[in-house]
This record gives C-alpha cells, structure tokens and sequence, in this order.
C-alpha cells in the first residue's frame, strides 16, 4: 500500500468539500481520478499531497501518518503537480526543474554532477531538452505544464500526484506524457477529464459532490449509467479496429 | 541577467572563494572610503596609520584629532552604514520571495515604521537604557507591525500567499501610516521640545549618532540575520511558485515563513533603532541585483548583501559631501536614488508579465 485515505474529509467554512473517501493506492499502478468540474479532484490531491489538512480522516504514505511527517521525507518520496501554478519571476526552464531537487539537498550540500544528471533526464522525459535557457514567462501553456512536471519528476519520487497534467498539451504530447506516465515505475494518480484517455489508467476512481462513487477497472466503472447520472452524458462504446481496444462515443444527454 | 542565468554558471569551490575575497575587498574599500571621504579630506595614508594606530597599537605620530574623526567617527558611521544596507537589501529579498510580490520591502510593509514606533515608546518612557533595549522595543513594534499588516492582508481577501498580493502592498501602506502616525502622536504627547527635535532628526534616517557600541549590535546581528537568509537560499527559491508549491518540494512552509521573516525584522528593527528608518533600499537594490546576478537566491542574497551595504556606504558619503557644511538625512539620498529605481521596478514588471 503505497498511499491510501481512510474515511477523508475537508469542509470549507462548514461546507463540505470531499467527504467519506477511503482507497488504497496500489504500488506501481496508475490510478485515474475522474468526475465532473467541482466534484473534489484537486482537493482530494491536495489532501492526498498533504497540502491541506483534513477536517475528517486522515491519509497514509508508505505506512505511516502523512499529517506527522517532515515535509521532506513527504517531498522524497511524493511529487505533486498542480492545476494551475504560475511565477512572476524571471526564473529560466533549468531554473524551475532544478527546484525539484530541493527535497535532496541540505544547506550545506553542495549541487553535484548527480544532481545535473538528473534534471538532464527529467527535461529529456518532458521532451523540453534544448529549451533549459528560456525564461518562464516566455514560454507556452503546455509547455509550462511539461516543465512542472519535468520539475516534479527531477524530484525523483515513488508517488507521482498529478492534476489535470494534459489538459494545455497538444495531442502529441499528452499521449507522449500518459505513455510515460504509464511506462514509468512510479505509482501515479492523475486527475483526467479526457475520459477515452482515463480509460488506458489501470484503475479508476469517480468523483461526485465531493464522494467518491466508484472505483475499479475502467471498464467496469466508466458504464452508461455511470456517464449518464454524473457525467450527464449518453454515450456509446465502439471497438477501435487497429488494436480492439474500446473507445467511448459521447452524445448530449436526452 | 540574461548571462547569468542562461548559462550554467556552477561556481567551482576555486571561483567561489575568489568572488568571496573580490566582495570583501570592495566591502573593506567602500568602508576605507567612508572613512576617508568627508568634509575635512583625511588622506588615504593617515587613515591606514589610524586604524594601525587603533587595532594594533601602531604607534604612528598622528594628529589626535584627526585620528578621532577617523576612529570615532567616520568608520563607525561607515561600517554600520554597511551593516544596515545589507540588513534591508537581504530583508527586501526574503520579503520578496515569501510574499511573492516585487514591491515588498521592510519600509513598505510598514515594518520600519512599526519599528520606529516601538524604538521611540521605549526612548520616551525610558523603559530600560541602551541600544538593546531601544532594540528590543524596535523589533517588538517591526513584528507587531507586520503581523497588523498581514492580518489586515488576509481579512481584505488578499492573503499572504496567493495570487492576489496587491492587498499585502495596500495593508502595508496603512500600517506605516497608522504607525507614523502613532510614533508622531507619543512624541507631541510625551517628548520635551529637546527630546522631539532629536528623535524627529533620527527618524529621516540618521547615522550622526553612530559610536562603536552601535557597531558591536550592528555587526553580529547583520552577519547572523544574513547567514540564516543564506542557509534557507534553497527554501528560498522554493518559494517560486507559491507556498503549496514550496510545501511540495519539502520545506516547511509556515516554520521557513515564520523564522525568515522574523529575522527580517528583527534585522530592520536593529538598524532602525540606530540609523532610523531609511526607505528604498530593501526595494531597490534587490530588483538592482537581480538585474545583475538573476533570480536565484544562492546567489541573490550575498549579492545584495554586498550592493546594499556599498550603496548605503556610498548614500552616507553623499549626505555628508553634497551640500557644504551640512549634512542631509540619509533617507534623502536613498529617495533620490531610490524614486526613479521603483519607477523603473513598475514599468518593467508591467512588461515582465
Ligand atoms: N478553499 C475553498 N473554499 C471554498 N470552496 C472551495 C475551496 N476549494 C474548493 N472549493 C470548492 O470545492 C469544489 C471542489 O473543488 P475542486 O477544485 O476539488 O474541483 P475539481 O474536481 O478539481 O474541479 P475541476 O474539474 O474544475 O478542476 C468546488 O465547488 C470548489 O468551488
Ligand atoms: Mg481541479
């Protein structure tokens, strides 16, 4: 059991955000979080990032309380990648991916040729390699979201908590980044809009108003009745002739 | 900045210790310059055979009254001067980073005021005698101050932390007033007319009043208030995207907050409490910096340190140089310099985002 929640909750000024979530991260699966705009998927990475501390429950890293441990044994062994993080600095690509080496380095360790090495793999894994020069502000949306995720891979974590990671990326590279996700021996969980794409996770949770309502394999919890009551959604299932794999074809609900 | 940052500039140990000494050297001329430069030119030889004289008993013949102004006077006006320009600068920086926000600094958050404030209750009620005190009652104003200012940031909808950090720069602005307005209050109410033209003189930014007493608070409290911002550099740079960011990446976000600001203003406190409170430098020599050395704090923070202290030396210089027989408030040169410095901080920072 890599990460699990038991019974977890987060209100906001009484109103209840996510509540009653328990699941159980396995070690090595990628795990798709799904729901509806407002269902409590970011706020569920957050609490599960440790971000925020629960008002119910509590959540488990590797065994162990993740409310009582030291932020850096948190960041060494769990990366975390938000929905929308921005800078005003002037900070260059190399710049924001070798922050994520923080969580390995003490004040007085100097940064090694280990260190490099690292970011040099991480920017290659987000096919950002020949853009480490260039300033933050200059760069485009997926091209920021593949540098924070650069940023979250250099911090070399067995947990990988992802927020809507595709969702400024060309299509090219949001299959590019699944399949590394995916190919990758770290344990994800990655928040998804792109149903057809939640479908390759090899299990998924359903969020709605702030419950999880479903989890297991994709296809036993993406069915029609389950798109239609939350997703408000008909759809139907086509069978891809290259490779026999399903895909979801969605209609406006009737 | 371009350069700096572009690059890969991993300074080996060699290059490291040679841009320590090359700091050193321009710190120890700017302050030999201090001590040289004044309305009665001392030159440079009988300043070397005055502190020969002083540190190592020396023995050289010298005029004792020159020798005085030299000892007494101009080098301790010098090296506190020096103290209080890294002490702000490295302040604006940590202020700059944790609140994400390009125009904080000590002064206008209000944390020099509330200082002022907190000096000037302990001199006029004599609660205690002596730099420390005067000190303590500074820092014990800087932070109240700031913690007004940041609950006033957070009750407007701002927040310390988030995106919206125009409210921390609005909060900051009525602080300082209510401070300088509370400062002016206790010393119309309780000062005597000798007392209030004192204290009135001190609070533009005085370095007159600077003996080795001063020196022996300025100094520690300037290397120790540096080395901790230094030894939280990476934590620093974590900052970059916000706290939930820095959270991510293994600091912990309120203990790095509360120790680093706190030394922030435990820093400006000492000097306000000594030289009074002198604006634009926390502002103004850290976005200078970056211009020159770019954004990391690694090297962001010496390098204030080291432009803050040689710009303060050189505003001290000036105040004394400019106008025949009178010497202005510091906080007029600094102002001078530092208004078309902010100017320029406005209009790029439009063009930066
Ligand atoms: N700090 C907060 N205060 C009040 N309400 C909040 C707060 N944070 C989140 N919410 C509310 O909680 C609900 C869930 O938010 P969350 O960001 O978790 O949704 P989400 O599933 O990630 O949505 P999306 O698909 O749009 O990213 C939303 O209705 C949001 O408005
Ligand atoms: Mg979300």
């Amino acid at each position: 059991m890599m990460l699990s929640c038991h019974d977890l909750g987060w209100s906001a000024r009484g109103t209840p955000i996510v509540r009653d979530v328990s699941l159980a991260i396995r070690e090595g699966e990628t795990f798709g979080l799904v729901g509806p705009n407002g269902s409590g998927k970011s706020t569920l990475l957050r609490l599960m990032a440790g971000l925020l501390e629960p008002s119910q429950g509590g959540v488990r890293l590797k065994g162990a309380s993740l409310a009582s441990m030291p932020r850096r044994s948190v960041a060494q062994a769990l990366a975390f990648v938000e929905q929308h993080a921005e800078s005003g600095e002037r900070i260059t690509v190399r710049d924001a991916v070798e922050l994520g080496r923080t969580a390995w380095l003490s004040p007085l360790q100097p940064w090694t040729a280990g260190d490099d090495a690292i970011v040099a793999r991480a920017l290659g894994d987000a096919d950002m390699t020949g853009m480490e020069a260039r300033f933050w502000h200059t760069l485009s949306g997926g091209e920021r979201q593949r540098v924070h995720l650069a940023r979250a891979l250099a911090q070399q974590p067995e947990i990988l908590l992802l927020d809507e990671p595709t969702n400024h990326l060309d299509i090219q590279h949001q299959l590019a980044i699944l399949g590394l996700v995916r190919q990758l021996p770290i344990t994800t969980v990655i928040a998804l809009h792109d149903l057809n794409q939640a479908l390759g996770c090899d299990r998924l949770g359903v969020m709605h108003g702030g419950r999880l309502v479903a989890l297991g394999p994709p296809d036993e919890v993406l069915t029609v009745p389950v798109l239609r009551d939350i997703f408000g959604v008909a759809a139907s299932f086509l069978i891809d002739p290259a490779d026999g794999s399903r895909i979801i074809r969605f209609h406006p609900a009737s | 900045m371009t350069l700096a940052s572009a690059g890969k500039p991993r300074a080996s140990r060699l290059a490291l210790s040679g841009r320590a000494a090359l700091a050193a050297l321009l710190l120890v001329a700017a302050v030999c310059a201090g001590a040289a430069i004044g309305e009665t030119s001392i030159p440079l030889p009988v300043i070397a055979k005055a502190l020969a004289n002083r540190i190592f008993a020396a023995g050289y013949p010298l005029d004792a009254i020159d020798e005085g102004i030299v000892w007494n006077y101009r080098l301790t006006r010098a090296i506190v001067a020096a103290c209080c320009g890294a002490a702000l600068a490295v302040s604006g920086v940590v202020l700059q980073a944790l609140l994400r926000n390009a125009l904080a600094d000590p002064y206008i958050l209000g944390i020099s005021a509330g200082a002022s404030t907190g000096a000037v209750t302990v001199a006029i009620t004599g609660l205690g005698a002596g730099a420390i005190s005067l000190s303590l009652g500074a820092f014990a104003g800087a932070v109240l101050a700031f913690l007004l200012v940041a609950v006033l940031a957070r009750a407007a909808g701002g927040g310390v932390s988030v995106q919206a950090t125009g409210q921390i720069i609005l909060a900051g602005i009525a602080g300082s007033q209510l401070f300088n307005a509370l400062t002016s209050f206790i010393i119309t109410k309780s000062a005597n007319a000798e007392q209030a033209r004192g204290i009135m003189f001190w609070l533009l930014g005085n370095l007159s009043g600077v003996r080795w007493h001063d020196v022996r608070l300025a100094v520690p409290v300037a290397i120790l208030g540096v080395a901790v911002c230094i030894w939280h550099r990476r934590a620093l740079d974590a900052f970059t995207f916000g706290s939930d960011s820095a959270a991510s990446l293994g600091i912990p976000v309120r203990q790095v907050q509360i120790l680093l600001v706190g030394t922030s203003a435990l820093m400006t406190a000492v000097m306000v409490s000594m030289v009074g409170s002198i604006g634009f430098v926390g502002l103004v020599i850290p976005h200078a910096t970056r211009f020159l050395v770019g954004v990391r704090h690694a090297r962001l923070l010496p390098a204030s340190a080291l432009m803050g202290s040689v710009f303060l030396v050189g505003a001290d210089i000036a105040s004394r140089t400019a106008i025949d027989g009178q010497v202005l408030p510091i906080g007029v040169i600094t102002a001078l310099v530092g208004a078309p410095g902010f100017a320029l901080i406005l209009i790029r920072g439009r063009r930066g985002r």
